[in-house]
């Protein structure tokens, strides 16, 4: 009875990881492919995998890509909506959970709301916005329309609710303002929360391929996900070079994700369960 | 100045900078929509009122309809095949072995990579001849040569397959939460009383997922509603227009044909459909819970 369980117990972990190989051959060949020399033949699909590798197309695809100016802009776009989400929505969710203002409930109503517009709707009249502002094509017109984020106030709000009343009371008596128990008392206290959020919004600016592919007409302002596809387009027959950029644009966020692996996939949940 | 006053200036200070994007960005688009769809309205200017004819026009619109239909066949596909397979690779990070962080990565990883990348890498695998997934069939002995994004089932397929290992990552860790939180002692308690697994799976764990389940159904098919950028990168909308999704025909329509009073139209007709779903799911979940 006992080896009979055991022998189940084997098979399934063997099932298991087989199906995590399915998960992951697409990208293990990405890799293997862009460690090729460019127009080597491949007769069987064994073959990408074995030796001679080379890493010789990676300075070649940096230098004649466009790719450095691609992640630049990533990089810029991301970092900022990243810090403006956290820093505005922080404050938003502060004002809404430790400053009783009498409207508060109805605001809360009203960024509830907000989760239910499903931003692709909204595509045509975005851009017409956006090009009254004359903000098209530009860093701007890319960050700004990304920054309010109803997911964000909520989650955090959720968490500044468990900061105790007292704490900020007696900080009061001491002479601290709202504003400096923000910096000092509640921000610290929601660290990871903070984090999670952080981390999530980095991920889906670096990620957006929707907003700024209707947005962007020049090249200067490609980003990662907008220059793959015109990169990639260009080859049917050849997968050396495509593979490489993949593989360029792939590999940093894997080992982000793979170090941050618990904040994210706590605001993963915490997103999730909120919405 | 009275405290009462000090209070309402310093949320308001703390509140102004978050409302005014989200007024910006997002309300006022949704307004903006609507007006704009009310008139003929080119990618350069508003031309002129007409009313209700934009939306007069689109049920009258073959085109509409069948981007409709795909887009409705394509949440109906994957909807249930999102929901299974998450809750399958779930349980697999929750069994307690060695590759339990393993398993969880893995399952997770296509899911933090964009949507270009997994377009390309879905593009080149599937490569008549000399792709990943064709030259494998090939070592296999099997003498076919299946045009994945050629023809028009393979197409779905792929684009399926595609997003179901894109994004089911999402949904796996929402229910490897809900696992978690279930409590060692009822598992015990079962073991003590006799039960199988099979058993204590579907009389326990079963019924304790069903909140969660619940969830990630609905948040599945609102975004599966909005499929759009998977599709255009990978088939483009084709054979023909037979992936087209309803996204797809509001972006040709606004960019392509120029015509920005109706694809807003279609826009709101989308939005309808959406609120539709939004308000059955809510009365669904109710009466159950009642």
């Amino acid at each position: 009875m006992e080896s009979k369980r055991n022998y189940k117990g084997i098979t399934i972990t063997i099932l298991s990881l087989i199906l995590a190989f399915v998960f992951v051959i697409p990208l293990i060949w990405m890799v293997f492919v862009s460690f090729r020399h460019e127009g080597d033949v491949i007769n069987n699909v064994l073959s990408w995998f074995k030796p001679p590798y080379t890493l010789e197309t990676y300075p070649k695809v940096l230098r004649t890509s466009g790719m450095l100016t691609w992640i630049f802009n990533s990089l810029f776009i991301s970092v900022v909506s990243t810090t403006a989400t956290v820093v505005v929505s922080a404050m938003a969710a502060y004002a809404l959970s430790k400053i009783k203002a009498k409207y508060n409930k109805y605001v809360m109503l009203f960024i509830i709301f907000g989760l239910m517009l499903p931003g692709e709707a909204t595509i045509i009249p975005l851009y017409q916005i956006v090009k009254n502002f004359n903000l098209l094509d530009s860093y701007a017109g890319i960050i700004l329309p990304g920054l309010a984020s109803p997911m964000a106030v909520i989650i955090l709000k959720g968490f500044f609710d468990g900061v105790p009343q007292e704490l900020l009371d007696s900080a009061l008596i001491d002479g601290c303002g709202l504003f400096r128990s923000f910096i000092n008392i509640v921000l610290p206290l929601a660290k990871p929360a903070l984090a999670s959020i952080a981390i999530l919004t980095f991920i889906g600016s670096w990620n957006n391929f929707l907003w700024p592919f209707l947005c962007v007409t020049s090249e200067k302002l490609y980003t990662i996900p907008l220059g793959i596809p015109i990169f990639n387009s260009s080859y049917t027959s050849g997968y050396v070079l495509p593979m490489t950029v993949n593989s360029i644009a792939s590999i940093p966020v894997i080992i982000v994700f793979i170090i941050f692996e618990k904040q994210i996939i706590k605001g993963v949940t915490m997103s999730g369960i909120k919405g | 100045m009275s405290k009462k006053h000090k209070v309402l200036i310093a949320s308001t200070l703390f509140l102004l900078p978050f409302l005014i994007l989200y007024l910006t960005f997002t309300i006022y688009p949704m307004l903006q929509g609507l007006y704009m769809s009310f008139f003929k309205w080119s990618i350069i200017r508003k031309i002129s009122f007409v009313g209700l004819q934009n939306y007069q026009k689109m049920l009258g619109d073959s085109d509409f309809w069948g981007a409709l239909q795909n887009t409705t066949f394509f949440v109906v596909i994957s909807t249930p095949v999102m929901v299974v397979v998450a809750l399958i690779l779930a349980l697999i990070c929750n069994r307690k072995s060695k590759f339990m962080k393993l398993f969880r990565v893995t399952f997770f990883i296509p899911s933090v990579l964009t949507v270009s990348v997994i377009s390309y890498l879905a593009i080149f695998v599937l490569q008549p001849y000399t792709g990943l997934l064709n030259s494998f069939l090939h070592l296999c002995g099997m003498k076919i040569e299946p045009y994945w994004l050629a023809n028009q089932h393979l197409a779905w397929v792929s684009i399926i397959l595609t997003t179901i290992w894109w994004t089911v990552g999402f949904n796996m860790i929402l229910y490897l939460s809900a696992l978690q939180d279930v409590s060692e002692e009822i598992y015990e308690a079962a073991s003590l009383d006799g039960a199988t697994k099979t058993q204590t799976f579907f009389s326990i764990t079963l019924p304790l997922l069903k909140p969660i389940t619940k969830i990630i159904v609905m948040l599945q098919i609102l975004s599966s509603f909005k499929v759009f950028s998977q599709i255009l990168l990978i088939t483009g909308g084709g054979p023909g227009s037979a992936t087209r999704p309803i996204i797809q025909y509001i972006y040709e329509t606004g960019f392509t044909k120029s015509s920005f009073g109706y694809a807003s139209a279609i826009s709101y007709g989308l939005f309808a459909i959406l609120v539709v779903i939004t308000l059955i799911q809510f009365r669904i979940t109710r009466e159950k819970e009642v």
